[in-house]
């Protein structure tokens, strides 16, 4: 009964059913189950490290865990083992936070957490850099795109929101693309977290325009922090975005 | 041999409070006590309640205990009574008198260790002008101590935590950590001479800073204790009815507490913390995840958080100075109120 709550292995389950009608051969066999087991957890230990904090409380389960974290390889996986429903959901939500990947299995309340260091967040921010040349594929015509308001033309100011939202998603669909997208004064707010068309320009960036946010605007707008794309830009920066630009679109 | 007060507790300090978010549920339940000369209740989750006793007098109210926060009983009474007496300065009041409120494990530790917190409650109250009349104690383990604390103040000049306006700037005079100390403490993985300065810091009153408050005639402050910079930042927020923008990098770190959350010495109050705030805050995505987790620790008597004029702001950060808080410094700023009520950047 004992083996069945253990981690399944059941190769060593299934024989020891089938002996089961001579006892002392049942004896002969569990001890050498036993010792197998042993065997096998010295094997796992070599294969994956094993972090045993059962008993301990915030926040010495979350040091440990930091501890092999920072000596294991990347793509390297280990086992954190705690009995603390808190040190769990306090452990899950430290991993969640720093993108780690991780699973959790229970037995007799026993939480076993298998941790993969992964690439961390800044090469993943790398490798998207990377990434953009091969955006170059996208060609790229000579001309710049002046975005200095939320809304696109005279009149109703709902209509303008939309439109220009319209317009951003549509330059995607352009045969050349822009070198670069300018945002100044109110255009800005199309670049925070609350823009409704954020992700376009996002694909946008992707595609390997170059976003020049303004940071003076920012700044104005209390937009601080907000800023989900592009580059915060000063005064002389966009004025030569502007003035070696072939064409200057104006939405 | 003293007993070491510290290793009979998980948390403590003002890490053992019950959960914010839990607490907030609760709260909700109960009916208010209506009295128009009620001036702030827990409605606003202020630091004290205030009570108009007539148009020149009002009273200010408070209650705090907690378990040990270190090894020494005599510090540990100083600390205790330091941060109880702290919301009555937060609320710009003056602290006249005071109970002891005393649980302790008569048959675990000598009556000795009794005598020393209560002397260090009774030596720090003295230092702030208050005159402890009474008390009550309980048989329980681990030990906890604290006051209840009344002070005077004129119910035109009370500071509370709705005080805060656009425009204005956010202010901190003392650094943050003690959490984050302690619980490396207890570990035996933080500094001797940071666990020095935190203690130093929880036994400074915040008397100096009340008084550079109401030369300037503050509206809105409170002190930072269990729920974090970020939770109180977000109480004022929420009770002013703005957005409370704070930049991290500005505001003062205890020692190495940087390098111990770095090291993962996160206590569980932080994750607690986090939970209430989160989803009334910008939380960046570029906040650096340390900076985030020590917004989140729960201070033990910890400083002021001032919401002072723009133009008052360079002159009462220099008046603080010269007080002798020296890590008095302008963290962030107040906002109309935006998508949320605690942007938190770095």
């Amino acid at each position: 009964m004992v083996i069945n709550n253990k981690k399944p292995n059941t190769k060593y389950y299934l024989f020891y059913v089938v002996k089961f009608q001579s006892l002392p051969f049942y004896f002969k066999q569990l001890f050498k189950l036993f010792t197998s087991l042993v065997l096998l957890q010295t094997n796992n230990r070599q294969e994956m490290r094993i972090v045993d904090v059962k008993g301990q409380q915030c926040p010495a389960p979350i040091i440990a865990t930091k501890k092999a974290l920072k000596e294991s390889e990347k793509g390297e996986a280990f086992k954190v083992l705690t009995d603390n429903q808190t040190s769990l959901n306090n452990l899950t939500r430290f991993l969640m936070d720093n993108k780690t990947e991780f699973s959790v299995d229970e037995a007799d309340g026993v939480w076993t957490l298998i941790i993969t260091k992964n690439v961390s967040a800044t090469s993943i921010a790398e490798v998207e850099n990377y990434c953009t040349p091969a955006a170059s594929v996208f060609p790229k015509g000579d001309f710049v795109i002046a975005i200095t308001s939320d809304r696109m033309g005279d009149g109703s100011d709902e209509l303008g929101h939309l439109l220009i939202g319209n317009f951003i998603k549509t330059i995607k669909d352009l045969d050349l693309l822009p070198r670069k997208i300018i945002f100044y004064n109110k255009g800005v707010t199309l670049v925070s977290d609350e823009s409704p068309f954020l992700r376009h320009i996002k694909d946008l960036e992707k595609m390997g325009v170059e976003l020049l946010i303004c940071a003076t605007c920012v700044d104005y707008y209390s937009l601080d922090g907000k800023i989900e794309a592009g580059i915060l830009s000063n005064m002389f920066v966009i004025a030569d975005a502007l003035a070696s630009a072939g064409n200057v679109v104006r939405p | 041999m003293k007993p070491d007060l510290l290793q009979m507790v998980e948390s403590g300090g003002c890490s053992a409070k019950i959960s914010p978010k839990q607490l907030e549920e609760i709260l909700k339940r109960l009916p208010l006590p209506d009295d128009p000369n009620i001036l702030v209740n827990v409605e606003t989750h202020d630091d004290a309640g205030v009570y108009r006793v007539n148009d020149d007098l009002a009273l200010v109210f408070t209650t705090d205990f907690f378990p040990p926060v270190c090894s020494d009983p005599y510090e540990f009474g100083q600390i205790a009574a330091t941060n109880s007496i702290s919301d009555i300065y937060a609320m710009g009041g003056d602290p006249v008198i005071a109970l002891n409120i005393m649980m302790f494990p008569a048959a675990k530790l000598p009556l000795e260790v009794y005598a020393e917190i209560l002397k260090g409650g009774s030596d720090k109250a003295s230092e702030a002008g208050v005159k402890i009349i009474g008390g009550h104690t309980i048989d329980d383990f681990p030990p906890k101590y604290g006051l209840a604390v009344v002070g005077y103040i004129h119910p035109d000049r009370i500071i509370a935590n709705t005080g805060a306006s656009p425009g204005d700037s956010i202010v901190l005079t003392k650094p943050v950590g003690t959490g984050i100390i302690l619980a490396g403490q207890r570990l035996g993985i933080t500094d001797g001479n940071d666990i020095a300065e935190a203690k130093k810091l929880m036994k400074q009153l915040n008397r100096q800073g009340a008084e550079v408050m109401k030369k300037y005639s503050i509206k809105g402050a409170t002190d930072i204790t269990g729920f974090g910079l970020a939770g109180h930042a977000l109480k004022m927020a929420k009770a002013s009815n703005v957005s409370i923008n704070i930049n991290m990098r500005k505001v003062s770190l205890i020692g190495g507490t940087y390098n111990l959350v770095d090291e993962g010495c996160i206590p569980g109050a932080s994750f607690r913390n986090l939970d209430f705030v989160e989803n009334d805050s910008h939380l960046g995505k570029n906040l650096d995840y340390n900076l985030k987790m020590i917004a989140c620790d729960a201070q033990t008597s910890g400083g002021l958080l001032i919401s002072v004029p723009c133009d008052k702001t360079e002159a009462l950060v220099k008046d603080l100075h010269e007080a002798g808080l020296q890590y008095s410094t302008i963290i962030g700023d107040v906002s109309e109120k935006k998508h949320k009520f605690l942007y938190l950047k770095n």
